[in-house]
């Protein structure tokens, strides 16, 4: 319910312009659709197609040759041919798992970096700027250089492993342990993004309400759990919303540290979709692969449109 | 209990910035390791253990980025495509954003829900269709084989964070131009505009971020060494049998500066970006 209240607030802001009369609205009208036809016929143009197109080719036999490619017939056998397939219900776990763990990591650690920086009293805005620091940075560059420190024969972390006689270990030589690496290099990279996202939600937190907490001696520990983390909720599910949808289309990552690998051990979804398209030059197969994730991002929007609701405001 | 006094060496060595400390340790490690790794020379990047200051301190690394391995082509291929994408999606992204946050159209809330679904879709689900089209037009290895796809994907967030800061214009302001007979153009230029600047340079911010770092489809698309992107080219630099670390960290230095010192400079508009902007909503 707090949700709804802070879509109520913004009620008065987003009230249109309405004109003394109505031909006055409609003439501002047509002005919106004017000014808004660029940029939506562009996405449009540039994403939905493709998508109903993509849609389309993940349906039909697709044959690449070196002019062109043709598509015949409709059919099942893509889907079939991918559904059946052991790789790419492994892709499909993997997928999953990795976004369920790292998720929930991100979203502990941000949480707590948050509230030690909003205890901070000096220094806070230097420390957000080194956060945004690896939320800024290309992702093949953070893989790399955790393919760095990674690396079997001179990476830091061996010679860590070593110096406390734990051998030198090839971490992304063995499946759990590529897994859970890279998962620490994902970690790295974005749970700044969401430490960020949680401290400016805390610093909106209304304070009268932690004094009256203070005054019925409530402990720190019960006053986080019943007044802190239900208000932040809206903000919580907002960065979790996010960071899910994002680490469902996982690629440069496991491209460029692990190549997949070992053997499959670290091959998502858009990365098989991708050696399928690129590598094998298997279109409809890609397509399919490809149509299938988004239907699952699609049906995880759908399920999280109540958060997509309280962004937009409720309006008309 | 948060404003109870601490005398002496309380004061500085408490839970907070103990935790900060940690926190220092947790973002700036990896950071550290990166950099010092671009001036070791490639003898001693590859010794074991490996040298924690490194000693003596190399710059050949980044002449070997620039000449041998030719960032300075990629580098270059990713200023033009992020600029240009970026000022496509300020200029559309502020005219729909006003009229989505401003003028009565009918449907308006579909219409941003879409937007946001859009904004969220993983790409892959748009590479083979882009590619083929792409290949069909003969416009792969170009320029506007990255821009145009990547203003049409940073678009429907943009018109979101600038239709958020639209909504808080006083409208008595346009009202004033509208008396003065302005043309619609004319009322956003002169009025909206330097109202909505904080949210430009924050859907800017945004925008440049996701155009500089974006994979995928530059690798799909301009895989052609003159116009390959950084995170192409980086991706690309040795062989199969070979990382030359050092090279690749080099050119990741000289890639993270820019972007480093944009966000320091906007940090307050990216911020307000993450929270008010998503957020408040």
């Amino acid at each position: 319910m707090a949700s709804v209240s802070t879509v109520t607030q913004q009620a008065p802001a987003s009230a249109p312009l309405v004109g003394r009369h109505d031909v006055n609205r409609k003439r501002l009208a047509r002005m919106g659709w004017a000014f808004a036809a660029p940029a939506l016929i562009f996405v449009a143009g540039v994403t939905v197609f493709p998508i109903l197109y993509s849609i389309l080719m993940s349906l039909r036999n697709v044959t690449v040759s070196g002019s062109g490619f043709t598509m015949t017939g409709i059919t099942g056998s893509n889907y079939s041919a991918v559904l059946g397939n052991s790789t790419w219900r492994y892709a499909l776990a993997f997928t999953v798992i990795y976004t369920v763990i790292t998720v929930f990591v991100e979203l502990v650690l941000g949480t707590l970096i948050a509230l030690v920086l909003e205890r901070l009293t000096a220094g806070r805005g230097w420390m957000m700027a080194l956060l945004l620091l690896p939320w800024s940075m290309i992702t093949v560059i953070n893989a790399e250089l955790w393919g760095y420190i990674y690396e079997a024969t001179y990476g830091v972390l061996q010679a860590m492993f070593q110096a406390v006689g734990l051998g030198h270990p090839n971490v992304l030589g063995t499946s759990t342990p590529a897994i859970a690496s890279m998962m620490v290099a994902d970690i790295w990279k974005t749970t700044p993004f969401v430490a960020i996202i949680v401290l400016a939600g805390l610093v909106m937190l209304p304070g009268d309400v932690y004094e009256a907490a203070e005054m019925d001696g409530s402990s720190g520990w019960s006053t986080f759990w019943r007044i802190t983390v239900p208000l932040l909720r809206p903000t919580l599910a907002l960065a979790v919303m996010f960071r899910v949808l994002q680490a469902f289309g996982l690629f440069d990552l496991p491209y460029v540290l692990t190549g997949g690998g070992p053997g499959t051990a670290t091959t998502s979804l858009a990365v098989l979709g991708y050696d399928a398209m690129f590598k094998n030059l298997d279109f409809g197969g890609g397509a399919a692969v490809a149509t299938s994730t988004a239907l699952l991002v699609l049906l995880g929007c759908l399920l999280s449109l109540r958060t997509f609701r309280v962004q937009v405001g409720k309006e008309n | 209990m948060r404003n109870r006094k601490r005398t002496g060496w309380h004061r500085y060595f408490n839970g907070v910035s103990l935790s900060t400390f940690l926190v220092v340790l947790f973002i700036g490690l990896p950071l550290y390791w990166m950099i010092i790794s671009s001036f070791k020379s490639p003898v001693n990047l590859t010794v074991d253990p490996p040298q924690y200051f490194p000693h003596p301190l190399s710059v050949s690394n980044y002449k070997y980025a620039f000449v041998t391995y030719d960032f300075g082509i990629y580098f270059r291929n990713s200023l033009i495509i992020t600029v240009i994408a970026t000022g496509l999606v300020l200029v559309m992204g502020t005219l729909a954003g006003y009229a989505l946050g401003r003028l009565p159209m009918r449907g308006k809330f579909t219409l941003l829900v879409v937007l946001l679904m859009i904004s969220v879709f993983p790409e892959i689900a748009l590479i083979a269709p882009l590619y083929l089209l792409l290949r069909h037009l003969d416009w792969l290895n170009s320029y506007q084989a990255l821009i145009i796809p990547y203003a049409a994907f940073n678009l429907p967030f943009a018109i979101w964070i600038l239709r958020n800061y639209m909504l808080g214009i006083p409208k008595e302001m346009e009202e004033t131009g509208r008396i003065d007979g302005a043309s619609p153009l004319r009322t956003v230029w002169s009025i909206i505009l330097p109202q909505a600047l904080p949210g430009i340079f924050t859907a800017g911010i945004f925008c440049f971020t996701a155009c500089w770092t974006e994979f995928l489809m530059a690798l799909t698309f301009n895989i052609s060494n003159n116009f390959r992107t950084i995170p192409v080219g980086i991706s690309q630099f040795g062989t199969p049998d070979i990382t030359p670390y050092a090279t690749i960290f080099s050119a990741a230095v000289v890639a993270t500066v820019p972007i480093g010192i944009l966000v320091f400079i906007f940090r307050k508009f990216v911020i307000s970006g993450l929270t008010s902007g998503a957020v408040k909503g």
